[in-house]
């Protein structure tokens, strides 16, 4: 892009093209006041705040609507100006109150800063103030003052052009108009809490934060959202160590600057009654191992942990290293991963797993991270729903469309919110994603000359040979492709087919690419890299190359593949797995198999459960061990784009950290390294894991660092199988507020929870004789649970989709317990 | 008097097609589409035609501005005619449909325009009936929709009724409104003529603008120069409101001088008042008193007066009047019709009407009529639009020439 340079106050200053004067302003430290203007949404020109003088111009003009030209004179502080900004000061302050001292904004609030600077020492105002409603409810978690509110429309054009929806609107007119909602229903999308943040006055209040507290009175922690993989950089205040409110943090290399809602409001798990505060035994379970010493009920966390180490070695001592194992998760941080792992490994198992699909550490192709979706012209996106699974993946994707004028594609078995924005939308039926992804892979290895046979089956997936001729030529002509792929979403092995379809890309000599893998969970990507899996050490280095293995983890690390989280739940079943270490997980909830899971679980000598929040799990758990989780633990994680950063202490807490209980473990497993900060296991991290090397605390900071690609290893695979053995194929889909444990019944967002739904093909319900609202149960795996049918054709014939809405909801028990596809009947009630 | 639109305006039925066809309706076409259409874009140009809207942007040029080679393109026909005191095109949808269709038509085929709208304000309602009829009888008459006369043009026309706002007359709030949104005006640049309706280049015309097209093809373009001033060319409808004896719409050549309009067409002031002042070109030009009642009615002179010809609409008032009161009703238009969007103007049309309104109540002070001027310089070119500046202008021009008028209330301060 060509750059303009121009003349602000007798500064120059250059800069791209299209850059607006007040941006250009910034560059060299010239304040341009405005209340209207944000630079991620775009000028409005409301406020008539940034009157500025220009050189050859008549009249003054807006500094947040004007382009920059070259040669251009602008001048900021002359008399005509500075008239200007009294007066337009003047009018703005005409009719808001002065209620200052009760006002949540107070002290951070542009227009009492912008008073103090540019304003008229007093008002001439001889009349009463307009009085209005003072705490109207735009919605359960957002009041609005209307008498504070100075109409600059920026909430309005947040809600129009960033979520790209019709939530929040003006109504009436003239001195009349207010920020509103269409028949006053809620303002509650996904992301209506950013209207907050970027109110320049205190009108639009978080209602949980109103009047709790002044905002200097807090203390600000620079840290991360903990609910899903993107990661977004948030300031989370307290006051007397009690969570007051969540803002976001902007990072243009994560969020944009937005946050959701789930990330602003879902913090109740921090303060919830729920909370595993202390280590316990349960006396669950037929018979008391005898390899376990009896554990007094009121020990410390540490004697707890020791003992919990020294039972794990006991049991590894009885019946060989195979018979234990650890599920780890996909919500820890980096740190306590790594040290998980290791803990496992000195054991002597690689009965390793934090997840229910297959999945390989690494990508055969660039991992990119969020910001390049922007720059990329092709996004295609494959069995992801960011938003429901990742909510500000689904801003940057709706950005990239509409601003940069990316082209998205999406292959999906259902439909989702961003198929509007869709150039091209490919639907599978469920479970033929894995011809569905070699049919794509196989058209753009001919379209290169490489004969490689997947005998993809395309007349199983529902795809037409057109529509899928339509997306080959789309992926193959792109200039830049992003391949964004959730492979929790996939089942089988189509997570390594997607991998292989990346190889596939990387060959077609014209394009550049990369990928990013959206697994929901928020360390999941960290998680793969610290090696919380069977066949791979940290860094992706296979557990089979014995020399690299050997020289990194010492002559006892085991090099045979251990079990899968789901082979050791059958093991448990079986016998053959006698201690199982479960770390913030719920597997009895969450993995396929339900009342199989819990029976497995029962049958194992030993369960021990650490984690944050009691579940189903720790119901079922021999010895229970609290964790810190988010809001009290410090630590990495790493995003879906492959970004590292921080996640720091905002609340304290006399509990021992995660990292510190396993470094008890690891002291009792006769690990001699001494970790006496989380530091100094990222530094560890950095030495021991491939792809880590740079990172440090320091480097990390507090905008974060992307690692270096995690090595991959190269992908063989078969043909696929389409199972078609039964009728209905069930696909379960995210929901973002699903009443879970982190979201539960006293959560700001209980508004959100939604019933259990199953979503059916009009052919399918037209053959069960079913419509819209009839009540049925959906049979499966020997279980069933409830659901109130929607004929919409969410996915095609022979599938239907049920959304995940809440723990009791049970559905993952509808699936088998080896991950196998899962067939279900559909009853009327 | 020269008359151009108005030539056969009253006559019976006009508003069919047959009548409007004997007396020569759509006789242009066959002429224009005999043309290139940059040939007819430099004849509007040569006739020296200006916008009779209220801004007089010259329209030949307004057409040449369109971006190149982006299409669809679209022409808004701005019959929304919002601004006090104008009642011109209402006139002429109600008597001569035919005439704005033929003027439509050939604006698009110049401009290579497929899609046409005639934005009318919502109390057009009956009009838009008549409009809808007469695009039905062109239809019928192959004057609009596919392959037109043969000619491979294809052109069709919609009417849309407005809610009933004024800002809906500034053409970008024309094009919010058009396309479903909130009667706001838009960020310029870019101009209509590069990104308008549905972000493609679109040319907006005020009624009286477009039906002026089919004489300057009948004509040339010289014979329309002929008329007028130098620089204003041609004729002018205006619409003369207020105290005088025969008010109503009048077609003159531009340079008429004002007096000849309210003392000879209108018939003189009512009541054989005297003439107190008057507002040339609608609510949102300054007055001017009495005294320079003979400048010539032409974009100009009226310019050098301190005033504007805006859309033509001559209010007059006459010396039974305090310019307070007229002063007072014309922000409280302002006020009313301030859409909100920007500061200066939703916050400073009411403290005027505040301020003005106690200066009525004998509450006021003589430090008032300062404060007034300041507000207003606070206000004028300060705001997104002009409708801010259209509140100010009578509010600075009554100060200016009747201040004796405010001075009378500051007499009987306290007496209410």
């Amino acid at each position: 892009m060509s750059e303009v340079t121009l003349t602000i106050d007798g500064k120059s200053v250059t800069v791209p093209k299209g850059t607006k004067v007040a941006d250009a302003a910034k560059q060299v430290d010239i304040d341009i006041p405005v209340f209207c203007y944000h630079e991620k949404i775009g000028p409005l020109g409301c406020c008539r705040m940034c009157l500025v003088e220009v050189e050859k111009m008549p009249k003054l003009m807006t500094a947040c609507t004007m382009d920059v030209a070259p040669d251009m004179v602008v001048r900021t502080t002359t008399e005509k100006v500075e008239k200007a900004q009294k007066g337009v000061l003047e009018f703005t302050l005409l009719n808001h109150p002065l209620d200052c001292p009760v006002c949540d904004k107070g002290g951070e609030c542009p227009l009492q800063d912008n008073t103090f600077k540019y304003g008229p020492p007093d008002t001439r105002m001889e009349f009463h103030r307009a009085n209005n409603v003072k705490a109207a409810p735009l919605s359960p978690v957002i009041t609005i003052d209307r008498e504070r509110c100075i109409a600059c429309q920026r909430c309005t054009a947040y809600s129009e052009r960033i979520e790209q929806g019709q939530g929040l609107v003006m109504l009436n007119r003239g001195f009349y108009n207010e920020v509103n909602t269409f028949n006053n229903e809620p303002y509650d999308t996904r992301y209506s809490g950013n209207v907050i943040d970027i109110c320049p006055v205190g009108a639009l209040t978080n209602t949980d934060f109103r009047f709790k507290a002044r905002t200097w009175d807090l203390t600000n922690h620079d840290t991360l959202c903990a609910h899903c993989g993107v990661n977004c950089n948030i300031t989370v205040g307290t006051r007397l160590n009690k969570l007051m409110r969540i803002e976001a943090r902007p990072n243009d290399a994560v969020d944009d600057g937005w946050i959701c809602d789930k990330g602003r409001w879902g913090h109740n798990f921090m303060e919830s009654q729920n909370r595993i505060t202390a280590a316990r035994e349960n006396s669950v379970g037929a018979t008391q191992p005898t390899s376990f010493p009896n554990f007094p009920i009121d020990a410390p966390t540490e004697h707890a942990a020791e003992k919990v180490a020294e039972a794990f070695k006991k049991i590894v001592d009885e019946h060989g290293p195979d018979s234990v194992g650890l599920i780890g998760s996909a919500y820890a941080t980096n740190e306590e991963s790594y040290l998980y792992q290791k803990m496992f490994r000195l054991l002597g198992t690689n009965n390793i797993d934090h997840k229910t699909y297959q999945d390989t550490p690494g990508l055969p192709i660039d991992h990119y991270d969020i910001e390049q979706i922007e720059s990329s012209n092709i996004v295609l996106l494959i069995a992801s729903d960011p938003t429901e699974e990742l909510p500000i993946l689904d801003l940057r994707i709706k950005k990239a469309v509409t601003n940069s004028g990316t082209r998205l594609l999406c292959l999906n078995d259902q439909d989702t919110a961003l198929d509007k924005y869709a150039d091209q939308k490919v639907k599978y039926k469920v479970g033929s994603e894995a011809s569905a992804v070699d049919a794509l892979a196989e058209g753009l290895a001919r379209e290169l000359g490489d004969a490689i046979e997947f005998s993809a089956a395309l007349d199983q997936t529902g795809i037409s040979a057109d529509e899928m001729k339509a997306l080959v030529e789309a992926v193959r002509s792109s200039m830049k492709v992003c391949v964004v792929y959730n492979p929790a979403a996939l089942s089988g092995d189509v997570g390594l087919r997607v991998k292989r379809l990346l190889q596939v890309i990387s060959k077609i000599p014209t394009v550049e690419c990369g990928a990013i893998p959206v697994a929901p969970a928020t360390n999941a990507v960290g998680a793969m890299d610290m090696g919380l899996v069977p066949d791979f050490y940290p860094g992706g280095v296979s557990v089979t190359d014995t020399e690299q293995v050997k020289s990194l983890w010492g002559e006892n690390a085991p090099t045979q593949a251990g079990l899968s989280a789901l082979e050791m739940i059958a093991k448990a079943k079986s016998g053959e797995l006698k201690a199982l270490l479960v770390h913030r997980s719920n597997p009895a909830v969450d993995f396929p198999g339900g009342a199989q899971v819990v029976e497995a679980l029962k049958n194992l000598d030993l369960l021990v459960v650490h984690d944050m929040l009691e579940t189903e799990t720790t119901q079922l758990a021999k010895i229970v061990l609290p964790s810190n989780g988010p809001g009290f633990d410090e630590g990495t994680t790493t995003n879906i784009g492959g970004r590292v950063q921080a996640r720091r202490k905002s609340l304290d807490t006399n509990h021992i950290a995660d990292w510190k209980l396993l470094s008890v473990m690891l002291k009792t497993l006769g690990d001699e390294t001494d970790y006496p900060r989380a530091a100094k296991v990222l530094d560890e991290i950095s030495k021991k894991v491939p792809g880590y090397q740079g990172i440090n605390i320091r480097g990390v900071g507090k905008s974060g660092l992307n690692r270096e690609k995690v090595s991959c290893e190269e992908i063989s695979i078969g043909n696929a199988n389409i199972d078609s053995s039964g009728k209905l194929r069930l696909r379960i889909a995210n929901y973002l507020f699903a009443h879970d444990k982190i979201l539960d019944a006293s959560s700001k967002l209980a508004h959100h929870f939604k019933a259990s739904m199953a979503f059916l093909n009009e052919k399918d319900a037209g053959s069960m004789k079913v419509g819209d609202g009839d009540a049925v149960r959906i049979l499966g795996n020997g279980m069933e649970i409830n659901a109130e049918v929607k004929v919409d054709n969410r996915c095609l014939a022979g599938g239907v989709v049920v959304p995940r809405i809440s723990n009791e909801q049970g559905v993952n028990g509808l699936e088998n317990l080896d991950g196998s596809p899962a067939w279900v009947s559909i009853e009327k009630i | 008097m020269t008359q151009i639109l108005f030539k056969d305006i009253n006559k019976e039925g006009l508003h069919t097609m047959k009548v409007y066809e004997e007396l020569g309706g759509y006789q242009s076409l066959k002429k224009a589409f005999a043309q290139k259409p940059d040939e007819i874009i430099a004849d509007v140009k040569a006739s020296g035609l200006r916008g009779r809207g209220g801004a007089g942007f010259p329209t030949g040029l307004k057409w040449s501005f369109l971006a190149k080679d982006v299409f669809p393109r679209y022409l808004c026909c701005n019959a929304d005619e919002s601004e006090p005191g104008t009642c011109k095109d209402r006139e002429l949808l109600l008597k001569n449909p035919h005439l704005l269709i033929e003027g439509m038509i050939l604006c698009s085929y110049a401009c290579q325009i497929e899609t046409g709208y005639i934005y009318m304000r919502g109390e057009f309602h009956d009009l838009s009936f008549i409009m809808d009829k007469a695009l039905e009888e062109a239809h019928a008459k192959g004057y609009l929709g596919k392959n037109i006369l043969g000619t491979g043009f294809n052109l069709d026309i919609h009417t849309h009724l407005g809610a009933g706002a004024y800002i809906c007359g500034e053409e970008s709030a024309l094009l919010n409104s058009l396309e479903g949104g909130r009667g706001e005006p838009r960020m310029k640049p870019p101009f209509p003529a590069v990104e308008g309706l549905y972000s493609k280049p679109t040319v907006i015309n005020n009624v009286e603008t477009l039906c002026v097209i089919p004489y300057i093809v009948n004509e040339g373009a010289e014979k329309y120069a002929s008329f007028g001033t130098e620089k204003s060319k041609g004729t002018k409808l205006v619409s003369v409101s207020g105290h005088v004896k025969k008010p109503g719409n009048y077609e003159i050549e531009m340079g008429t001088p004002t007096s000849e309009l309210i003392y000879n067409l209108a018939g003189g002031i009512r009541n054989d008042n005297k003439l107190k002042a008057f507002i040339p070109g609608g609510s949102s030009v300054p007055m001017l008193p009495a005294d320079k009642v003979d400048t010539p009615y032409d974009y100009e002179s009226l310019a050098a007066a301190g005033t504007m010809l805006g859309s033509g609409a001559l209010i007059v008032i006459d010396d039974s009047v305090n310019i307070v009161e007229t002063t007072l009703r014309l922000i409280s238009f302002y006020m009313h019709e301030s859409c909100g969007k920007c500061t200066p103007c939703r916050e400073g049309t009411r403290w005027l009407y505040q301020i003005v309104e106690r200066i009525m109540q004998n509450k006021g002070q003589l430090e008032y009529i300062e404060k007034l001027e300041d507000i207003c310089g606070n206000m004028s070119f300060k705001a997104f639009c002009p409708l801010a500046d259209a509140c100010v202008a009578p509010v600075v021009s009554s100060i200016k020439h009747f201040r004796s008028d405010y001075e009378e209330y500051f007499k009987n301060v306290g007496v209410s």
